[in-house]
């Protein structure tokens, strides 16, 4: 397999502290409502304690990008030596088809510029030889950088509940599952 | 760090590097990766100044008044600051700072930031208008004349400060109070007084091991503490404890993010944590399994101790005072006594209480009793200020030839009293800092006619919003150093621009770990602000133009000087290093063992672990670490009104950035006290009890208990939330000895709540 | 969606009106005895009412200068072909117009057909995206198609001679219910799929939108033609009306995959 970059979400070990989010906006300084990285709370339905597990979701750099599939003003390419889709905004004619296309929700409309964006991976930093700020910034190590060419982790999963399943794009980030402590409540009466 | 991960991630790239370089190893692809120890060293060097061109880097670290006083790394181009990072060289920071930290690069440019002085016609009117650096201090070095003229002292002149920015040369406020003569001082901590007194009861000071020894634990008991939110840096190690097998109780009346990630939680009955710690000690006594020998060599009155055990304290009442289950209680008892080291995290929650210094002893007890004090991998965690021993040089100023104060106190000015012994006849006045605004309306000969706000939001902060609205009012003048317009600026006639972190040069240290970063000015400071030793040196300019030898602050001052004289050789020695250049390449650890307490040495007045502490009886509390009764409820609910992980007190939840994440208030109700009261999901509600009222959205979950109501502490730019309009000034009941004032009761609050 | 994208409402609506429009015309043209009518100011009309459609669709983009570039990835994008499509589409019907005296040309007729549906084909593909579960299959196409056959038999009756009117009446009566029927059912399918096709599917059915369209666009037409056995010459503006509310509607009240990541 070629290589692939992607991100490995250990919701496990997530503390849910949106750390990685601000540092994306600390590191490109995105219009207001704009986010490249959200971190999404998962349902009671998929865990049981409100806003106590999360996924931190950005752009997954799918190996089959309906991003870059469906834009009509090629602003997409995908990196031949990684896998890193990246969106060119000189490109892009604000068209808003790869921001309806991505079930992911990574591609936003940046209203001031009047067109897309999306999370690049920061690619500039691998490039530098350094991590994306998000990874660099989690301080529990529970966003990481991985080589899906030679990932082999036994736990993980590509398409854990509360993460959209979409096999035809083929999204490049997997998944550790979040746990529960054994809970002792107090006795009610 | 957590190897595991790391040794993962370079498993899958296929490299054996360090987590800085396997990046580098990455990019370099296949043909690099035969060499590279040589080739990976331009890309090591590249990532040091950033990957952008013309990139220039400093060296920043966050005041914030928080365990991990983050050490950061600045890059400017054009002198703009274009991001940030954490600093690599911390272990700690590990390149890491938290979502508040990254939220830094958007506050010098914040467009809501106070940028010049500004005159309020009408307090609260918002009728302001821009003036000039020299008509501003005109009109308050006048007013300090009048008011020294009209009281023959500078007493009715009161500073209300803590811990908005704790960067060393920041002290340099009170020094420009010094040098104005004898003044008020609101004095005390609303944060961590009474466990600080605990631990000084029990262990002669406050020192906790290095955060960074969590790994050696074999067992690890959080309690009433939230790392997840509020200490992030230190959940790595806790995880990599957990990973090396050991197991994390967490104990609080919340399930916390940190509960999330532990082994076991026990929801325990709010400001019950004495009852229950006391109950495991007494299940360890009764099976023997607590550490004769390093009681018996280490320790005084422990057969006291293990007296009124055995005289009081059952398993079964302890279950029954705390809600955890006597075979819960028994069984993490046993696990806890026999795993070898284990540790305790005495969070500041627990000891917000009216019984918290009472908490906090019994939880100390329990560690020592076990043998867990001075051990690595052990320790009672609370926090330390081994590493403060600055000079406090902007701290310490003459008091004006002549100048008259108070009579009669001596006690210490806070749990960051950097005094010295220095006895005068005179001193300045003491008013309690945990009630404020009792204080500011009652104080009397002189009344507080000056008010002098800085590094605070006590409008947002402190207790009783609504008679602090009412004392706000008193006061014939209030001057505010602020950076943004806040609920205090709101409420002053005066607001003076202050730096940020990144427009002035200090240095910080942690009251958590054990690291020194310096902070070197990143850019020029914006707009008109200056820091507040650039205030003080103002002020004291103008007060002697008006009347010469009125106040003895220097007139002149470059914020780089005065943080080159914040050094000494202790300093130096202890962090290893001959000058305080050397920070500029970093932050740098202070050379201690990780283990507090570790040559057993204690600071009690018997230099031995005191069970039995005459010092506390002498002060008015239980000698030994018995059980106390919590407050007793005035209301249907418990009101818990925790720090929330996107802000710390009233910062950076106003910020436009964390808006995006965190765009309004919540409080939180346990579904079936909502479903009594008839509320459902995302309803708007009325929290409310005696001294007032909030209205916000609510959010059902069973996080917190059926008889808890939760709220966060923030002040919201756009928002009137405001939590303090329900939590009273109670007192804990410790505080006093070492902090000079007793806390409050934040935790031990009360309120009911109904659809609004 | 969360807004209603009405530049991409009128260029939609339009176009697939003016397409329905030609085709009935050359349907009319081609494949019935007699006279086909006022063909060359049908074509006009379609025309204009497609260009009308595509320069409503230049202020869709953030860049309208930019629109030229939307035509560089016709090998994947289904908006390139869409819009090449329909440019192509507008060629012919100007050429239509330009070349037809009493008739079009039968060859221009048949490609401008057969153009035409391949652009309704490369509308309905454009708007069938992945981050839109419930329409993320043959829908769109099928709403599409609709729109011009209801349209364009509509707005064909102003321009067919007495003759034919009764026969477009029956087409637009049958089109009107298919479509009735389509858009009853469509919801309550969605109601039965994943989580998002149901948020899709209760939208809808809470939405005055939705109901508005049912009614006015459709009802109360069908209801007319059944009465009258002719369409009267109110009822195309109205269908017109109908199918514009009933295009917010759809990009407006279809719910995003990205809503419910975290949940199941």
């Amino acid at each position: 397999m070629r290589k692939q970059l992607g991100f490995y979400v250990d919701a496990k070990r997530c503390i849910g502290c949106f750390t990685c989010a601000m540092a994306c906006k600390n590191q490109y300084l995105q219009d207001t409502g704009v986010i490249w990285r959200q971190v999404y709370p998962l349902k009671t339905e998929i865990y049981p304690h409100r806003e106590r597990a999360f996924y931190s979701l950005a752009c997954n750099h799918c190996a089959n990008p309906t991003c870059l599939n469906v834009c009509p003003a090629r602003a997409f390419y995908k990196r031949d030596q990684d896998g890193i889709v990246v969106h060119e905004q000189d490109k892009c004619i604000g068209c808003g088809n790869c921001i309806r296309s991505c079930p992911y929700g990574a591609a936003r409309y940046n209203p001031v510029l009047k067109k897309a964006e999306k999370c690049s991976f920061c690619w500039e930093r691998i490039d530098a030889g350094q991590q994306p700020a998000c990874v660099l910034s989690c301080p529990v190590d529970a966003l990481r950088l991985i080589d899906l060419a030679g990932f082999e982790e036994p736990n993980a999963v590509q398409y854990p509940p509360g993460f959209p399943r979409f096999p035809s794009l083929n999204p490049s980030v997997r998944f550790r599952v979040a746990t529960t402590p054994t809970i002792i409540r107090r006795s009610r009466t | 760090m957590n190897h595991s991960a790391v040794d993962q991630a370079q498993k899958a790239i296929g490299c054996a590097m360090s987590r800085r370089k396997f990046l580098g190893c990455l990019a370099a692809s296949g043909l690099l990766a035969a060499f590279p120890g040589a080739l990976l060293r331009p890309l090591e060097a590249r990532a040091q100044g950033g990957f952008q061109e013309g990139l220039e880097m400093f060296r920043n670290a966050c005041p914030r008044n928080c365990y991990d006083t983050c050490s950061i790394k600045t890059f400017v181009k054009d002198g703009v600051i274009q991001y940030i990072e954490g600093a690599p060289e911390s272990t700690f920071t590990d390149g890491g700072l938290c979502v508040k930290g990254y939220a830094y690069t958007r506050r010098p440019y914040s467009p809501d930031r106070v940028k010049y002085p500004m005159i309020q016609s009408g307090r609260g009117s918002g009728n302001w208008k821009r003036i000039s650096w020299d008509e501003a201090l005109d009109v308050i070095a006048k007013k300090f004349i009048e008011i020294n003229e009209k009281d023959g002292s500078m007493l009715g002149l009161a500073l209300s400060k803590y811990s908005g920015n704790f960067g060393i040369t920041n002290y340099g406020v009170e020094g420009m109070m010094t040098s104005l003569g004898y003044t008020s001082r609101f004095v005390g901590t609303p944060c961590w007084p009474a466990g600080i007194d605990a631990q000084n009861y029990d262990l002669g000071d406050m020192w906790c091991n290095d955060p960074e020894d969590l790994v050696n634990a074999r067992y690890i008991i959080l309690w009433g503490a939230n790392p997840a939110w509020n200490s992030v840096h230190s959940m790595k190690y806790i995880l990599e404890a957990q990973d090396r097998g050991a197991k994390v109780v967490c104990i609080d009346p919340v399930f916390t993010q940190t509960a999330a990630k532990a082994d076991v939680y026990w929801e325990v009955e709010t400001s019950m944590d004495g009852a229950l710690a006391l109950g495991m000690a007494r299940h360890i006594l009764d099976r023997e399994l607590h550490d004769r020998e390093w009681v018996r060599n280490n320790s005084l009155g422990f057969e006291d101790f293990a007296d009124y055990l055995r005289r009081e304290v059952t398993v079964d009442w302890a279950a029954e005072q705390s809600g955890i289950p006597a075979e819960q209680i028994t069984r993490v008892a046993e696990e806890f006594a026999t795993a070898k080291p284990a540790s305790i995290w005495i969070g500041y929650g627990m000891q917000r209480h009216v019984n918290g210094g009472a908490s906090v002893r019994s939880v100390d007890a329990l560690v020592a009793m076990t043998g867990n004090v001075g051990k690595a991998g052990g320790g009672a965690r609370y926090g330390h200020l081994r590493t403060w021993g600055f000079n406090y040089h902007a701290l310490l100023q003459k008091r004006p030839e002549g100048a008259v104060g108070f009579l009669g106190t001596g006690g210490p000015m806070g749990d960051f009293d950097f005094t010295g012994d220095v006895q005068d006849e005179y001193t300045d006045r003491p008013l309690n800092m945990n009630k404020t605004a009792e204080e500011i309306l009652t104080a009397d000969d002189p009344p507080v006619r000056v008010l002098w706000v800085s590094c605070k939001n006590p409008l947002s902060q402190d207790f009783d919003r609504n008679k602090m609205v009412r004392a706000f009012q008193k006061p014939e003048l209030i001057v505010s150093v602020e950076q943004y317009f806040t609920e205090t600026v709101a409420l002053s006639d005066i607001v003076l621009p202050v730096t940020t972190l990144f427009e002035e040069w200090t240095v910080n240290v942690s009251y958590w770990h054990y690291w020194m970063s310096i902070n070197e000015q990143a850019i020029k400071p914006m707009y008109e602000t200056k820091s507040n030793i650039e205030i003080a040196a103002a002020l004291s300019k103008r007060m002697n133009e008006l009347q010469p030898g009125s106040c003895t602050f220097p007139t002149d001052i470059d914020t780089k000087d005065w943080l080159a004289r914040e050094f000494n050789q202790g300093i130096y020695d202890l962090f290893g290093i001959s000058s305080w250049e050397e920070l500029k390449n970093g932050p740098v650890k202070a050379k201690m063992h990780p283990a507090s307490w570790h040559d057993l040495q204690f600071g009690t007045p018997s230099g031995k672990y005191e069970f039995r502490s005459e010092l506390c009886a002498e002060h008015g509390h239980q000698a030994l670490p018995k059980f106390k009764e919590g407050r007793k409820p005035y209301d249907k609910l418990r009101l818990l009104t925790p720090h929330t992980k996107f802000g710390i007190h009233s910062q950076f939840v106003n910020i436009d950035w964390m808006e995006e994440f965190n765009p309004e208030p919540f409080c939180y109700l346990n579904p079936k006290a909502a479903s009594e009261r008839g509320i459902k999901d995302g309803d708007q509600v009325r929290v409310f009890n005696k001294i007032g009222e909030v209205r916000l959205e609510v959010k059902l979950t069973e996080v917190v208990p059926p008889d808890v109501v939760m709220m966060y502490t923030a002040w919201f730019r756009n928002n009137p939330y405001n939590c303090q309009n329900l939590v009273d000034d109670e007192a804990s009941d410790m505080g006093a000895y070492k902090t000079g004032m007793p806390g409050v009761a934040i935790h031990g609050q009360f309120c009911d709540v109904a659809r609004a | 969606m969360n807004n209603m994208e009405l530049s991409l409402v009128f260029f939609t609506v339009l176009s697939q009106a003016a397409i329905g429009l030609v085709i009935l015309s050359s349907v009319r043209q081609l494949a019935l005895e007699g006279p086909a009518g006022n063909v060359r100011m049908e074509w006009l009309a379609a025309a204009i009412l497609l260009l009308v459609g595509m320069l409503a669709s230049l202020f869709h983009l953030g860049h309208p200068l930019g629109a030229p570039r939307a035509l560089t990835h016709l090998g994947t994008a289904w908006l390139s072909r869409e819009a090449l499509g329909v440019g192509l589409v507008l060629g012919l019907m100007v050429l239509g117009f330009i070349t037809a005296r009493e008739a079009v040309k039968p060859g221009l007729a048949l490609a401008a057909g057969a153009v035409g549906l391949l652009a309704l084909f490369f509308m309905g593909m454009t708007y069938a995206p992945p981050g839109y579960p419930a329409l993320s299959n043959a829908l769109p196409l099928v709403f599409f198609l609709l729109t011009a056959a209801v349209l364009g038999t509509a707005f064909s009756s102003y321009f067919a001679p007495a003759e034919k009117k009764p026969l477009l009446a029956r087409i637009l009566g049958v089109s009107l219910l298919v479509a009735l029927v389509v858009y009853l059912v469509v919801p309550l399918v969605w109601l039965s799929g994943g989580t998002v096709m149901q948020q899709t599917g209760t939208a809808y059915l809470t939405s005055p939108l939705y109901w508005t369209r049912i009614i006015i666009g459709l009802a109360i037409p069908l209801y007319a033609i059944w009465r009258s056995g002719s369409i009267s010459f109110w009822v195309p503006p109205v269908i017109l009306f109908g199918e514009l509310i009933g295009r917010v509607a759809f990009f407006s009240l279809s719910v995003h995959a990205s809503a419910n990541i975290g949940g199941l």
